[in-house]
């Protein structure tokens, strides 16, 4: 039961985060892609940041043990991506703002949204069999992090992580890394 | 004070304050539960309740068993809180209301017909499920809660969902891109 109000509640701020960021819209995800509003990698890049420091801190605190992180399989993880992207700049839409957008009232998010994804899901379980253990085959590290595969130091992959991204904030909003709306 | 309750009553915040808060769940879902954000996977354990129900032979197999069991899992209980921390979101910026077809830029580029947001959207749904399928996760399980560890995989994704998300705007969006 425990566990059950964590994850509500744990649903509450992120599908307010979502909310609050935007990224309800169709607009604001489809034009992250054309280069014309980066909230969408703002938000992102900002949520990798202060989580990394925070997590990597309480790990080196020993306050923490991680998860086993999403297993690493280049192929599939990035073959996914790439059909993941079509839909995304096509719909404007992925599955946690897809909730979060019917949440704020959008029925078109509600019913075929929804319905979209529990029959992509069910074809997924369907074909499981035929594609998942050929592709996750290939370049399989297992669920591994980059310090750790990498034997690097996490402060220095932190702060570089951390650096690059205050150096990306930096070029979209003082030296107009961004295009014009037609 | 006042100045905090004025912003969070703003429709849209800053990128930056919205991703310190999305940050710190990511935090809490470790540090409280020592678990990730997900939303893909909830769908997939819906799906197996209601085929289990309806065609039992064919969602029979390996993936609804024991890759995916069917079931309100928390993954399923996370979804819904998304749904009503949006809804209390919206509620505070006073933009709560059933509607459909609302986004003027969607309009301009594939048409006003209510069919056809509804066709893409129902494809769209279908394309991301089982690019998320394949990937291992998505934008929430796999890029924010793969990224935050540093995990390769989330990285390897992130790459490819902006290359092909690339392409796909120039397509539909043609000589307005």
């Amino acid at each position: 039961m425990t566990t059950y109000i964590v994850s509500f509640a744990l649903g509450i701020f992120f599908g307010f985060a979502l909310n609050k960021a935007g990224l309800t819209k169709y607009h604001k995800i489809v034009n992250v892609f054309r280069f014309t509003d980066m909230a969408v990698l703002k938000f992102m890049m900002t949520a990798l940041v202060v989580a990394m420091i925070g997590l990597y801190t309480l790990r080196g605190l020993g306050l923490v043990t991680f998860p086993a992180p999403p297993a690493t399989y280049v192929v599939g993880n990035l073959v996914g991506g790439l059909i993941f992207g079509v839909g995304m700049a096509m719909a404007g839409f992925c599955p946690g703002t897809a909730a979060a957008g019917a949440g704020d009232g959008k029925l078109d998010y509600l019913i075929p949204g929804v319905l979209g994804f529990l029959t992509g899901a069910a074809i997924y379980g369907l074909t499981y069999q035929q594609v998942f253990p050929a592709i996750s085959g290939i370049a399989n590290y297992g669920n591994v992090v980059i310090p750790d595969l990498w034997n690097l130091s996490s402060f220095l992959t932190v702060t570089t992580f951390t650096l690059m991204s205050l150096l990306l904030f930096y070029l979209i909003d003082r030296m107009g890394w961004q295009r014009k709306e037609k | 004070m006042k100045f905090i309750l004025n912003y969070i009553r703003k429709d849209e915040w800053s990128p930056y304050v919205a991703g310190v808060l999305l940050g710190l769940v990511g935090i809490a879902a470790v540090w409280i539960s020592n678990s990730l954000l997900g939303a893909s996977g909830a769908f997939e354990n819906v799906v197996g309740l209601i085929g289990k129900a309806i065609a039992p032979k064919a969602f029979d197999n390996m993936y609804f068993n024991f890759i995916m069991p069917p079931g309100i899992t928390t993954n399923v209980i996370l979804l819904v809180g998304i749904f009503f921390g949006s809804m209390i979101a919206a509620a505070t910026s006073g933009t709560l209301k059933f509607r459909v077809n609302d986004d003027a830029q969607w309009k301009q580029v594939y048409g006003p017909q209510l069919w056809k947001r509804w066709l893409l959207l129902f494809i769209g749904g279908i394309i991301l499920e089982y690019g998320a399928g394949i990937a291992g996760g998505c934008t929430s399980g796999l890029a924010i809660s793969g990224g935050m560890l540093l995990d390769p995989a989330a990285f390897l994704f992130i790459a490819g969902m902006f290359a092909s998300g690339i392409v796909t705007a120039m397509i539909i969006y043609g000589k307005r891109y």
